[in-house]
């Protein structure tokens, strides 16, 4: 039996400091496909952001992305000749590279007036190089916050400039987001489509804004295929105090407990004290009746 | 004299002995758990002077084995009480053999543990504001009342339970010093087992057995909320009261089995504590080892599931830093004791106290798991995040106090057990009384 007993133990130990970790291998570059992206971003102070993303996706689990770390991305402005090195900058953490171009940059454009843009890894030992081109159009977005009729409106202009600088308002029918500032993230108000360069939206009466009253109005286009990502803002005091005092309810930190707590712990308390005191009692009693007897038998 | 009587001299000439002589190794181990003491009382005078400092707590883990302790102790205390009350209530056939030992580890463990949560306050010259301004919304008020009714409630049923031993005392201690002859004259409150008297002490004492269940789960509830009403990843937690039930229980089984070894062997009591005890003791061990590991899989299981972020950094810090605490505390903790106590054929006694000693170190092991990584682990990070703030490691000044904690938990137990026999005379008595009760009918139905 003790022979018996050491093997049953031996195999629980085993088993026991068996982990998934024991079992594990190193990631296999063969199992994954490399996921090159590039895009841009025009902010509202008309400066750019050009963004690569470079990540490693497993083919067989689409959970398991690793991002590809400290890979040094350039990017190029190319044109009909030749092209420019913009900058370079390496992956972080997460996968991201980016570089940030003033407004005053001036772009070299092809002959229909398009930016062509060019993200390059160019390869170590282990990846293979990637390179990714975007071609966009400089749009310029302008935001305007006003009252009309008294209606706090949001109006919205969306215009290119030709090669002597005149604006020219977007034909295209584009999808645009109007959103406002939150303390975490941007709140959409409303989504909708600018028709011949212009686009219009009725402010809500109700938004609290900041400590202040201020808020900040966004208008995006998000994704475009000829425009990137180009975002603009705008600050308006149309913030609506909230001066409702609601009545102070019980809280942890309210300076006195729920009516109820008291009720529970004094019936609880006195549930149990009454116990205790009944228990004295008898007590008492035993100790009463036991000098009884002692009288008795001393008499 | 009444054959009653002489059965108590009987019993009392029995067990006087183990009361009133002191072997050499006795001796000894006294010396020894009074030297733990002491090592203890020059750490906790280093702390008082220099601060908390000298431990290892600081800004992110501001508990450490104190507050382990604490959990470990007091919850040891409910489980006992959780036990004698069930034995006493439900009138156990063999609760005589054991019930001294839990009720003695239920009031001792009781006294120790909240010690430990004084060592973990920085200000105890503030402790009085606890009383004087009390926030009956806070969980912390609401583990102090039901600390201290918990133990006032125990003192009461421990004492119940000694009446009639101290009364046999009284009326036999032949050859024992004056002063511990009047002492149990004084504990006896004229007890003479009078059948009035019998019936109201009985009466009383079932009343209070069935109380202190209840305030056993009720103070276990309140401790357990202390972590689980706060949003800490690992502590917030639906099934945290019921899971400290199971695991209070765990680990009181657990201590009374080892008890109960070292009793039955020093104390050379193997006809009182047989092994259809251990037995007896080892499968509620074996349910509720199944149970705490039903409530472990399922408490870390919805976590991983889950996939918060905090949760997932926990178990990340589990399953690193702490890997092989986590794999003693909810792997070897829980899976040994079941396998030797699921088998028969495994089921001895020394094997029995090898699955509980098992069970009580793992049962240690998890609150420290439970405690130190969850503050290791935090919400929102601190500014400052120098290892040492990160990262708990206890200092010699906690670890003396906690030995000295467990030292006095074993002097007091021993020094209980040379006031009143470990074997209740007066449960012996009722036993026959009740046999011979239960046993004359059918001797009258046989007689012609």
């Amino acid at each position: 039996m003790k022979r018996h007993l050491l093997i049953y133990s031996i195999y629980l130990l085993c088993g026991l400091f068996l982990t998934i970790n024991v079992l594990a291998q190193e990631p296999n570059l063969r199992d994954y496909r490399m996921r090159f992206r590039f895009k841009t971003v025009k902010l509202h102070d008309n400066s750019r952001i050009l963004e690569a993303h470079f990540i490693a996706a497993n083919k067989k689990d689409r959970k398991d992305r690793v991002p590809i770390y400290d890979a040094s991305i350039a990017f190029y402005n190319v044109f009909e000749d030749g092209e420019v090195l913009l900058g370079t900058a390496n992956t972080s953490k997460e996968g991201f590279a980016q570089i940030t171009l003033p407004e005053s940059h001036r772009y070299r454009v092809d002959s229909d007036g398009k930016i062509n843009l060019k993200a390059v890894f160019s390869g170590t030992d282990g990846l293979d190089g990637k390179e990714r081109e975007i071609s966009i159009r400089d749009l310029y977005l302008d935001l305007d916050l006003v009252q009309v009729d008294s209606i706090n409106t949001v109006l919205v202009s969306a215009y290119t400039l030709d090669s002597l600088g005149a604006e020219s308002p977007l034909a295209e029918e584009t999808d645009i987001i109007i959103a406002i500032e939150g303390m975490l993230s941007k709140m959409v108000l409303d989504e909708g489509t600018i028709e011949e360069g212009k686009y219009e939206f009725e402010m809500p009466t109700d938004l609290p804004g900041d400590m202040d009253g201020n808020i900040t109005v966004y208008s995006t286009i998000e994704d475009h295929d000829e425009f990137g990502d180009v975002i603009q803002k705008k600050t308006e005091k149309w913030g609506v105090v909230d001066n409702h005092v609601k009545e102070e309810t019980n809280h942890l930190w309210s300076e006195a407990a729920p009516i109820w707590m008291y009720v529970v712990l004094s019936i609880f308390l006195v549930g149990i004290w009454a116990n205790f005191l009944y228990t004295a009692i008898n007590l008492f009693l035993i100790k009463k009746e036991g000098k009884q007897l002692e009288l008795e038998t001393e008499k | 004299m009444t054959d009653l009587d002489v059965r108590k001299k009987e019993l009392a000439k029995e067990f006087l002995p183990m009361l009133l002589k002191s072997t050499k190794w006795s001796k000894i181990w006294t010396g020894v758990l009074v030297g733990f003491i002491l090592w203890g009382l020059i750490a906790l005078v280093l702390q008082i002077i220099n601060g908390h400092g000298v431990t290892g707590m600081r800004d992110n883990v501001v508990w450490g084995i104190y507050i382990i302790n604490f959990i470990f102790f007091v919850c040891l205390s409910y489980s006992g009480a959780f036990i004698s009350g069930v034995l006493h209530f439900f009138n156990t056939p063999w609760k005589n053999s054991v019930s001294r030992i839990i009720e003695i580890v239920t009031v001792v463990s009781l006294i120790i543990g909240p010690v430990f949560i004084l060592l973990c306050i920085g200000r105890l010259d503030r402790l009085h504001y606890l009383f004087l301004y009390p926030r009956i919304q806070s969980p912390i008020t609401w583990d102090v009342i039901a600390i201290i009714t918990d133990l006032i409630g125990c003192f009461i049923y421990l004492y119940l339970t000694f009446i009639p031993d101290f009364a046999i005392l009284r009326d036999n201690s032949i050859g024992a010093p004056r002063w511990r002859k009047k002492l149990y004259k004084f504990l006896a409150i004229g007890y003479y087992d009078t059948p009035k008297q019998r019936k109201r002490l009985h009466s009383i004492t079932r009343i209070m057995s069935a109380m202190i269940i209840a305030l056993a789960i009720v103070a276990y509830t309140v401790l357990a909320w202390i972590f689980s009403l706060t949003l800490q990843p690992g502590w917030n937690s639906t099934i945290f009261a019921p899971y400290f039930i199971v695991a209070g229980l765990y680990s009181g089984v657990g201590v009374i089995i080892i008890i109960m070894y070292l009793i039955r062997k020093y104390l050379k009591l193997e006809h009182y504590i047989r092994k259809v005890h251990f037995i007896g003791a080892g499968v509620i061990l074996l349910v509720i080892s199944l149970l705490f590991g039903y409530f472990t899989f399922s408490e870390y299981f919805a976590r991983w599931f889950s996939h918060k972020t905090t949760d997932a950094n926990l178990l990340d810090t589990l399953f690193n830093t702490y890997f092989w605490e986590f794999i003693f505390a909810n792997y070897i903790g829980v899976l040994v004791p079941i396998v030797i106590l699921f088998f028969k054929r495994f089921r001895t006694i020394k094997s029995i106290t090898f699955a509980a000693v098992i069970a009580v170190l793992g049962l240690w092991l998890n609150r420290y798991l439970i405690v130190v990584p969850t503050l290791e682990t935090p919400y929102i990070p601190i500014q400052d995040t120098r290892p040492e703030f990160i990262h708990y490691s206890a200092t010699w000044i906690e670890w003396a106090l906690s030995f000295a904690g467990i030292a006095a938990f074993v002097l007091f137990f021993m020094l209980l057990i040379r006031l009143v026999p470990i074997i209740p005379m007066s449960g012996i008595i009722n036993y026959e009384r009740e046999k011979k009760k239960n046993s004359k009918p059918l001797a009258q139905q046989q007689l012609p």
